[in-house]
């Protein structure tokens, strides 16, 4: 009798609700975000790949699989390399210019002992403004007559040129406007790091006679690698999905002078409606990215792929 | 050596001083233009100082931008709270370890932040256009969450990693629950985390374009939206657009100066813990 309703209130205990509840308690906290998840990133980058071989159109709704005829175009388009070159130019570009300059403002930030975080709070408010403001800010800057760049460069009698409108100089342009924010943002990443490198040492290998770029070359640099890593990957993965800074300021012109992959992907598929040539550039746009995300990840230490 | 040393220091401080005049200049000009005359606002050579005037203010309440403007609260916290009620859970299930489907989640969340949206926005254009979504709050919320759901989860996590588990266990112990361990031990420890999460997606969400440009509705659009109406055919009506960049920016320089440490620590923690 007495281990029978022992056994039934074990019975009892397993199947009640309260411990099903704890056995499966992950899976309910975390499914209902993998299933949005599911719904709204990789149902959709699956739908692109489909659609990458149709010849569907906004307007016509009309479509049929055309196998691989996008891709055959995508090659012989006459504008890819243009695209191409345009979306290295601001990659490179961007990821190069960003972590040089703000690397050297994070140094000079963490060896000034005064101000430092009067001073880091002000180079907070680039990366805390929309990016629309940011855009169309740095348009008015670049404008012909009134902007305050010409402006300046007439006060010192130097040329003024057409910035955005020049095929030349419209992605300098989107570069300059590009290092205000991304300046700023590697800095405060990069000065966190700095400041996590114990002062002894550096220290110890100035007693040992280093000099301070030595001391940076092989004491702090080797540190602060893991969060230079991110840093890198961080500012390539926005320099790749880059777009109110280019839409606003050029629209991708004059011509195609300043239209990377991103904004021709948006151009063809949503302004010129044909999504299915649109997907197959998404397509390529994936395949560089992840091209790019594992030479970076090739050429870092290796105690950052664990997780 | 005094000497030498001393001059590094000058020369340190000029370089500073050198980049926050070249951080200051865009605020400047938003600042100067909105309080101008609109007349001046496009003067050739510009006009730095102009008479004091509200008139581009005015502009904004005459013109839609007041209403964007609300829109762009209304889409703010609904998707704040949205992506926090669903992904600071997750973010504690993916720190505890063990759960069906957890190895996939983890590489799905690293691969979802590298894809540029455009790539999800084309389909969800497309479904949304057949779900009668487009230009609906639900579906901006829903599609907000594409960016800033894996962001959540992911720092959510990190911050749940540095609790201990043995307080939970602790309290298991004592007869807590799991949902009492999580909801009354581990979330209020995470909670510093967790604010400066909700803060920097809330940031994200209230300067959002290109979502809400492709699948807001001309009631629904905010004012990230709004503000580019003041781009015309062949003028840009500059005085209004500053003056509705400030409503845009003042709300979150306020935050980050008030929260920059929690702010700070959102940036960074990702970055640090790798």
């Amino acid at each position: 009798m007495q281990t029978s309703a022992v056994n039934q209130t074990s019975i009892r205990k397993r199947y009640s609700l309260s411990h099903i509840i704890d056995k499966y308690f992950l899976v309910f906290v975390s499914w209902p975000s993998m299933l949005i998840m599911l719904a709204v990133t990789a149902i959709p980058f699956i739908i692109t790949i489909i659609l990458s071989f149709t010849n569907y159109d906004l307007i016509l709704e009309d479509w049929k699989f055309i196998g691989f005829n996008n891709f055959r175009e995508l090659v012989k388009d006459p504008q890819l390399p243009k695209i191409l070159s345009n979306t290295a130019y601001l990659v490179i570009g961007s990821t190069v210019l960003t972590t040089v300059f703000g690397l050297g403002l994070a140094v000079l930030m963490n060896s000034t002992v005064r101000g430092t975080r009067t001073i880091r709070s002000m180079y907070m408010l680039p990366i805390m403004t929309a990016p629309i403001v940011v855009a169309f800010t740095w348009r008015a800057m670049f404008n012909n007559d009134a902007g305050w760049i010409n402006w300046i460069l007439g006060l010192l009698h130097l040329p003024k040129p057409l910035w955005l409108g020049d095929p030349h100089l419209a992605m300098p342009a989107i570069l300059i406007s590009d290092m205000w924010t991304g300046v700023a943002f590697q800095a405060i990443l990069l000065l966190a790091g700095l400041m996590s490198v114990p002062i002894e040492l550096k220290q110890a290998a100035t007693t040992d006679g280093a000099t301070s770029w030595q001391v940076f070359w092989h004491v702090t640099l080797p540190h602060i690698r893991p969060v230079l890593f991110v840093a890198i990957l961080l500012r390539l993965i926005e320099a790749f999905r880059k777009f109110e800074g280019i839409q606003i300021l050029t629209t991708g012109g004059p011509g195609i002078a300043s239209t990377p992959l991103n904004l021709a992907i948006y151009d063809t598929g949503l302004y010129y409606d044909r999504v299915g040539y649109a997907a197959s550039m998404g397509v390529l746009l994936i395949v560089i990215i992840a091209i790019s995300v594992g030479l970076l990840f090739r050429f870092s230490p290796r105690q950052e792929l664990g997780k | 050596m005094k000497n030498r040393r001393r001059l590094t220091e000058i020369f340190k401080s000029t370089l500073l001083i050198i980049g926050l005049i070249f951080v200051a200049i865009p605020f400047a000009w938003i600042l100067l233009t909105a309080f101008k005359r609109p007349v001046d606002a496009a003067s050739v050579p510009p006009v730095i100082f102009s008479p004091f005037t509200l008139d581009n203010f005015r502009s904004l309440k005459s013109d839609e931008y007041i209403g964007s403007l609300i829109n762009s609260v209304i889409i703010t916290v609904l998707a704040t709270t949205t992506t926090l009620f669903f992904g600071v859970p997750a973010g504690y299930a993916f720190a505890r370890g063990k759960f069906k489907g957890r190895k996939f989640f983890g590489a799905f969340l690293l691969f979802s932040r590298m894809v540029p949206p455009v790539i999800y926005i084309i389909p969800l254009f497309l479904f949304f256009h057949k779900l009668n979504l487009i230009g609906t709050f639900s579906g901006l919320t829903l599609a907000y969450l594409t960016g800033l759901l894996p962001f959540t989860v992911w720092m959510s996590a990190s911050y749940f990693q540095d609790i201990p588990t043995e307080l939970e266990e602790a309290g298991r112990i004592d007869g807590c629950n799991r949902i009492q361990a999580f909801v009354l031990i581990a979330l209020p420890l995470a909670m510093p985390g967790i604010i400066s999460v909700g803060l920097l997606i809330c940031i994200a969400a209230w300067s959002e374009y290109f979502i809400p440009m492709l699948l807001g509705g001309p009631t629904t659009s905010p004012a990230t939206v709004g503000i580019v109406n003041f781009i015309g055919v062949d003028s840009i009506n500059w005085g209004a657009m500053c003056a509705g960049a400030l409503t845009l920016v003042i709300p979150v320089f306020i935050l980050t100066l008030l929260a920059q440490r929690g702010l700070l620590s959102g940036l960074t923690a990702g970055a640090i813990k790798g």
